[in-house]
């Protein structure tokens, strides 16, 4: 008789258990989208408790992240400006390029790790991935939707999203708030650590690192005092402090070039362009004047506070993967690694609001060499796999 | 066999020779009428119409791309004035157009919305009518931008411009058949020097040669001009070679290293001559393309266009029917250059007339007597504000002068962007035959 009462109270342990797990999975808490290795490196993420991450979502997600259908002439994707295979922005431009060819004044940023930050976009105007994504819908000059109603009529009428919306969502259709929480779930799945300095500096292989590199890492957290803003912290390393800073970059774009020289005086300045491999001519500043539109004027995260103090502030970027995403800075106006390392061995642009970190550092050719190779070796172990899901979740159907 | 019989076996049999001959001089025709590939019929008299595809502009009438018919019969009490326009419909960037090889209908490309339309321009062509719009092109092809519109027998060849993936300049060729059916898709060369991009498409059926040249993607020619010139990553992204294909088998024979972006590709349409021409956008130059007593084409370098230094943006091109002459519009300056051809290896620029803010294309009548302008290049790189001139000009040239015809201003007529240029007949009877001859028709027909 008290052998079959334990073996009840067993049962019903083992059942409570079962059903436990059970919720647990069907809640979603037990999906991995990345491996522990993966994320060597990186801090654990806060994951928004209204939108916790499941498989359904996630592949979702991907799928309208890479869908050219959610712009308003179906030409752009999130994928056009964030491209998998060029480290997900758009190597071959220095800012976007959105609707009917419209101008971005700024360089798009990679969405490698973009779950970390605390603000969104260059200037911080934004703090979760989940409304970040209103922006590029709306924006006239990125994916130029008339409305919101009008993207989510079409991503409800595509034959393709039948029942997806519905799988991830208990049964329910597409509105805004779902595309944003497939899009953001996705998006915080794009972590990538592990990188060569992952491994040497959290992972304690002392190999992984040549003594370049490792000069390299010196510089950046010594002489260069480049960790000042791009954090380096003892478990773990986002290299950004998570806030905004004045290096001087854009600020002569916008100051200098549009008050300081008269339209008179414009054309004896020149500018190289280059019309083919070796062939580079002197043209003069207002030769392309009649066909430009007016550069846009950028002011940072002023555009957000109004307060002076804010002008030509940017917001810190992680140098994770950084060697995939030229151009740099917000204005795409650095090509290369080496060229920001130049920049900021001359102590940025010198400015009224320039952050008293960016003082020349001194470095020599060598020096500049191992922090570029430092940063070179920053890139993450699953990028080719990250870079393989989106592109396979990349459709194309007719357009209407 | 009666007499009657006997005469019309005769005829037969003249008729054949005739036939014959041609096949031996090989004519290829390629007037302006000179983009319209040498397997479609010529208008050789007077064009009745001219069609302009036309681009939508923000703040003009109806915003719409269109096309626009425009009488040029100076017999007609329409004489130079809009007599029918078409709508399709959104801002697409509509470029270029191409007459299937029956000249019965009319191709006409955008190269952001990669829509196809296809208009009848027999049924009336004073009227085209939209019968299709291919909204496939990009998930059959993976290709983005059709650009040229080049038939062959029974079907289309559409050069694009960029691809669906990240809109860079990596991209292909796709043909069609002329009921709009996707066949194939031929991407650009990669290798052996080939830098994948690409922008028109010109055969030689006579000697099984197609001639490809290369521009560059959609972030480049949709964005703003002064941007992109101003962004030294972006001018990389421009193609520098030109590609010499074996037409039937669609595998490139050679690759030729073309620094600067070459434009239009255009074959000597004088009976006999096998060379072709083309120039480069961004470094101002003018290539020619010949066999060598080998048989092997090679490109000379043979001129250059105003001042490089300047970048004067060579944009059309048109030869004239002998062979012996092209004109060359430079977009920056507004200005149309003819360029003596007799000797093809030495052309020499005899003539320059500005013709407005800017100028993009240029189509002579097939006996060259009269030379037709427009102004728009691309959407964002059309010059802004009051230099933004949109028209049609029409000019009588006599060999040595432009004399001004008609004229209309594509923004008072709230119409767009005036672009590509293509000439009609009231009654397609009175189009000339093929100029390819029906030797190298029926040897293309299966590709
Ligand atoms: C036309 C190009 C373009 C398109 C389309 C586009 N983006 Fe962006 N994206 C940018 C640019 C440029 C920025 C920086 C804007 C700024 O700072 O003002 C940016 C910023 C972002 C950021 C902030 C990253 C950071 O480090 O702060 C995220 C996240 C992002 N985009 C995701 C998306 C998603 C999701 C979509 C599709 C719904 C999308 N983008 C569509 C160009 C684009
Ligand atoms: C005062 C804070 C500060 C210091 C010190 C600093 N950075 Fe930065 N870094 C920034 C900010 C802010 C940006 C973004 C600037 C912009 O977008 O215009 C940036 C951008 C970059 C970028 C471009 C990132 C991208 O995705 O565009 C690189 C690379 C970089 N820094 C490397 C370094 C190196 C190497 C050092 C040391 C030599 C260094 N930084 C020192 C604040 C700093």
């Amino acid at each position: 008789m008290r052998v079959i009462f334990y073996l009840f109270i067993l049962f019903m342990i083992v059942a409570v258990l079962y059903m436990a797990v059970a919720l647990l999975n069907k809640s979603g808490n037990t999906y991995e989208p990345y491996s522990k290795e993966d994320a060597l490196g990186l801090p654990a993420m806060t994951i928004p408790e209204d939108n916790p991450l499941t498989a359904e979502k996630v592949a979702l997600g991907r799928k309208l992240f890479m869908d050219r259908r959610l712009s308003q002439n179906n030409t752009i994707s999130c994928a056009m400006c964030h491209v998998p295979e060029q480290g997900f922005v758009v190597n071959e431009i220095a800012t976007a390029v959105g609707l009917e060819g419209r101008t971005h004044k700024r360089n798009a940023p990679t969405i490698f790790n973009v779950g970390y930050y605390k603000h969104l976009f260059h200037d911080g105007r934004e703090f979760s991935l989940e409304n970040q994504i209103i922006g590029p819908l709306l924006a006239e000059n990125e994916m130029g939707n008339p409305s919101i109603g009008f993207v989510i009529e079409k991503i409800n009428s595509f034959p393709d999203y039948q029942g997806l919306f519905e799988q991830a969502f208990d049964g329910q259709k597409a509105n805004l708030e779902r595309v944003n929480l497939a899009i953001a779930s996705y998006e915080r799945t794009m972590v990538s650590g592990n990188s060569r300095f992952d491994q040497w500096y959290f992972g304690k292989n002392e190999k992984a690192l040549n003594e370049r590199e490792i000069n390299g890492f010196r510089l950046f957290s010594g002489k260069a005092n480049c960790i000042s803003c791009h954090t380096i912290n003892k478990d773990s390393a986002l290299f950004t402090d998570q806030s905004f800073h004045n290096t001087g970059a854009g600020w002569s774009r916008n100051n200098k070039v549009l008050s300081n020289l008269v339209k008179k005086e414009a054309s004896k300045h020149t500018f190289p362009v280059s019309l083919a491999p070796g062939i580079t001519v002197e043209v003069a500043n207002d030769h392309f004047d009649k066909a430009s539109e007016t550069p846009k004027n950028d002011v940072g995260r002023f555009e957000v506070t109004s307060n002076p103090d804010d002008s030509w502030l940017y917001k810190t970027p992680s140098l994770r993967n950084i060697e995939l995403t030229a151009p740099y800075m917000h204005d795409g106006s650095l090509r290369t690694l080496e060229s920001v390392v130049d920049f900021y061995n001359v102590g940025g642009e010198d400015n009224p609001y320039k952050d008293q970190r960016m003082v020349p550092l001194g470095l020599t050719q060598e020096e500049k060499a191992d922090l570029v190779a430092f940063m070179n070796a920053l890139t993450g172990s699953n990028v080719k796999r990250l870079e393989k899901e989106a592109r396979e979740a990349y459709f194309e159907a007719p357009v209407p | 066999m009666k007499l009657k019989e006997s005469v019309v076996a005769i005829r037969k049999i003249s008729q054949v020779a005739l036939l014959g001959m041609g096949m031996m001089t090989l004519p290829l025709a390629n007037a302006d009428e000179s983009s319209c590939s040498p397997f479609t019929p010529l208008v050789k008299g007077q064009e009745d119409f001219v069609y302009v595809w036309t681009l939508g502009v923000k703040g003009i009438g109806d915003e719409s791309d269109k096309l626009v018919t425009v009488d040029v019969n100076p017999k007609s009490k329409a004489y130079g004035k809009v007599i029918a326009k078409t709508s399709v419909g959104g801002r697409g960037e509509a470029h270029h157009m191409g007459f299937t090889d029956d000249r019965k209908f009319m191709w006409a490309g955008a190269l952001d919305s990669n829509k196809i339309f296809i208009f009848d321009v027999a049924t009336n062509p004073a009227k085209p009518k939209l019968v299709k719009t291919i909204n496939n092109f990009v998930p059959k092809t993976g290709l983005v931008g059709p650009h040229t519109f080049y038939a062959t027998p029974g079907r289309m060849v559409v050069a694009a411009l960029s691809n669906a993936k990240d809109h860079g300049g990596q991209t292909g060729l796709a043909v069609y058949t002329n009921a709009g059916e996707h066949v194939a898709t031929y991407p650009m060369p990669t290798t052996n020097g080939g830098d994948g991009f690409g922008y028109d498409v010109a055969i030689n059926p006579n000697k099984n040669a197609m001639l490809t040249t290369a521009f560059t993607g959609w972030n480049n020619y949709m964005a703003d001009l002064g941007k992109l010139v101003k962004d030294p990553e972006a001018m990389k992204q421009f193609g520098n070679t030109t590609v010499m294909w074996d037409y039937k088998s669609m595998k490139p024979l050679k690759i030729f290293n073309t620094p600067g972006a070459a434009l239009e590709a255009r074959w000597s349409f004088k009976p006999g001559d096998n060379w072709a021409v083309t120039t480069t956008a961004l470094t101002s130059n003018i290539f020619v393309y010949k066999q060598d007593d080998k048989g092997e084409w090679q490109q000379h370098k043979v001129g250059t266009i105003g001042d490089p230094a300047k970048i004067p943006l060579p944009v059309d091109i048109a030869l004239i029917p002998d062979g012996k002459g092209m004109w060359v519009n430079t977009f920056m300056d507004g200005t149309t250059r003819f360029w003596d051809m007799t000797d093809p290896l030495n052309p020499k620029e005899t003539y320059t007339k500005k013709i407005g803010s800017q100028v993009n294309m240029v189509s002579p009548s097939f006996d060259g007597t009269r030379v037709y302008y427009t102004t728009s290049l691309l959407g964002n790189w059309d010059m802004k504000g009051k230099a933004d001139e949109q028209f049609l000009k029409m000019y009588h040239w006599d060999g040595k002068e432009l004399k001004p015809g008609f004229e209309i201003d594509f923004y008072k007529e709230k119409l767009g962007r005036a672009h590509h240029m293509k000439f009609q007949v009231r009654d397609l009877k009175t189009l000339q035959p093929l100029q390819a001859t029906v030797e190298s028709k029926t040897k293309f027909a299966s590709n």
